[in-house]
């Protein structure tokens, strides 16, 4: 399959995953293909691979069979234009916030006075604007979450990779992160690879939901539910919830993430 | 990240500097007005009016056991005359030197070998070995070599006493970079750090908090070194000072030498404590 630069794509091609010493390979035979402006979401039981295949395509995991490719450019290892926020948020401790948020732009060797003014306007845009001089430990967990976000923004990637951001939050925390990450794809035109547990998290969420099952790591259904395609065209997210069509949509995804399972 | 320090952090206390506690056993409500700070100052008290005493009725003969205040007294006098041809604080910065100079030398070599040894597999394969020989071989035992080798000057106290802390700050440092998150790292690379970069950005100030207890303890060691290295050919020092009081069994000045090198020991061991709350406030909260 060619891919035209400059149409970006994010292709996980027939995808294997093997670890050592595992008698069965973790994934088999997945494909995904998010675009630029994509938001899709993996969701499964434990121990379908999801993960995993976020990090085949973070760059942290090579794949044992099948191709990993950002622009047509096979993936060799991790990369800015493919930033990762992870469930833990793997902050630095010994920095503030907006050290935090500067980090990647410290690495480019950007001066300090400018990577300072970009990583104020990044906080802002998640909503944290007063606490840049914060230590991580003083922060919630959810700011922790708005921290590492902003942080991978900063390296200004053409994909976010996010392995269950919003996993240790608690619900009320969570419902907010979900608007400020609909805020912030709807206003890039990032692409979004996301990996939850959460059923209801990804139909908000999702322009395209991929169901995987364990055993091996499988895709079983793709869906467009298009509930954030909504969002975007300005209707509240409460109203959406609220919709009928909604609830059958969770319906129709719990059903095909058990489905197979014994009841 | 692992905890990693040998003893609890000052800030983040288990319960009262009670060193009887165990973690499991709830701590059982403090009784009104005893804390373990006062029966330390009581023991104390008591270890020294027992000294007095004891002196005072000469059931040992002053020779062997000064009493406190001739102890003071000669502090006092030494501290301002001097003993074998130096005062007190110039026998005290003789000694102060030896050990910072080997400090030093123990951190530029010790940090990087310790980072070999978290990181790679070559590393740990060369230099895992060589510091588990080093590290339980008591000072005095290769002190002849070390003299046969380089001398009886300078260099040599250095050198023994650097060897006495190279592996608690090289052990530190590499538990230290075995303890850091894969997560951290990972973001780091994903964020576009080379492996240079997530050494010096990620590694390092992940394992600060281990290495700065590895300095600690290594100070400790190295101070507990010092008499050993300062037995040959010193002129000046502490432990030349106790060795040559001995000798002319002036009892008092030795007895003031031990009690002024253990106070210096614990001046030591309060500020690298400070050191470490200010440089590493992160270490204990995550």
């Amino acid at each position: 399959m060619p891919h035209l630069v400059l149409d970006p794509h994010l292709v996980l091609d027939k995808v294997s995953i093997h670890y050592d010493g595992q008698a069965e390979p973790a994934v088999e035979l997945v494909s995904i293909d998010v675009a630029k402006g994509d938001f899709v979401v993996l969701v499964g039981r434990s121990g379908c691979g999801k993960t995993s295949l976020l990090n085949v395509a973070a760059g942290l995991v090579a794949p044992a069979r099948g191709r990993a490719s950002i622009n047509g450019q096979p993936i060799a290892g991790p990369g800015s234009d493919r930033a990762v926020v992870f469930q833990n948020d793997a902050l630095f401790p010994w920095l503030t916030a907006r050290e935090n948020v500067a980090f990647a732009l410290r690495l480019r060797g950007i001066r300090p006075a400018e990577r300072a003014r970009r990583a104020d306007e990044l906080l802002e845009l998640v909503k944290l604007t007063d606490a840049g001089d914060k230590r991580i430990w003083e922060l919630s967990g959810g700011m922790r979450q708005r921290v590492g976000l902003a942080r991978a923004l900063a390296a200004e990637p053409e994909f976010l990779l996010l392995d269950e951001p919003l996993g240790a939050l608690d619900a009320l925390t969570r419902e907010r992160m979900q608007t400020t990450l609909l805020d912030l794809w709807t206003a890039s035109d990032v692409g979004v690879l996301m990996v939850t547990h959460g059923i209801e998290e990804a139909l908000v969420l999702a322009t395209r939901i991929v169901v995987l099952a364990p055993g091996p790591g499988r895709v079983v259904r793709s869906f467009e539910p298009g509930f954030s395609r909504r969002y975007a065209a300005g209707e509240a997210i409460r109203t959406i919830k609220a919709d009928p069509a909604f609830a059958a949509a969770r319906g129709e995804l719990t059903d095909a993430i058990f489905e197979g399972e014994a009841a | 990240m692992t905890v990693t320090s040998y003893t609890e952090r000052p800030g983040h206390k288990i319960d009262e500097a009670d060193g009887l506690s165990v973690p499991w056993s709830r701590p059982s409500p403090k009784r009104k007005g005893v804390s373990a700070r006062a029966v330390s100052v009581v023991t104390i008290l008591v270890v020294l009016a027992l000294w007095a005493l004891s002196a005072r009725l000469q059931l040992v003969s002053p020779v062997f056991l000064p009493s406190p205040v001739a102890v003071w007294n000669k502090f006092v006098l030494v501290a301002r005359d001097g003993f074998v041809d130096a005062t007190l604080l110039q026998h005290a910065v003789a000694s102060l030197g030896r050990v910072f100079a080997a400090l030093v030398a123990a951190i530029v070599v010790g940090v990087p070998v310790g980072l070999a040894i978290g990181i790679s597999t070559i590393g740990r394969g060369i230099f895992d070995p060589l510091l588990e020989f080093l590290r339980p071989i008591p000072p005095l035992a290769y002190l002849p070599l070390v003299i046969i080798w380089f001398g009886i000057g300078e260099p040599s106290k250095i050198l023994v006493i650097t060897i006495s802390m190279l592996a608690p700050v090289a052990l530190s440092t590499a538990s230290g970079v075995r303890g850091v998150s894969q997560e951290r790292i990972n973001a780091a690379r994903s964020l576009g750090a080379t492996q240079r970069q997530v050494v010096r950005h990620v590694i390092l100030p992940s394992a600060l908090p281990s290495i700065l207890t590895g300095l600690r303890i290594a100070l400790g060691a190295g101070w507990s070194t010092l008499v050993a290295a300062e037995l040959v050919a010193a002129t000046r020092g502490l432990g030349f000072m106790i060795q040559s009081a001995a000798q002319f069994l002036v009892t008092d000045v030795v007895v003031m030498g031990i009690l002024v090198i253990a106070a210096i020991a614990f001046v030591l061991e309060f500020t690298l404590r400070r050191i470490e709350c200010v440089l590493v406030p992160w270490a204990g909260r995550e």
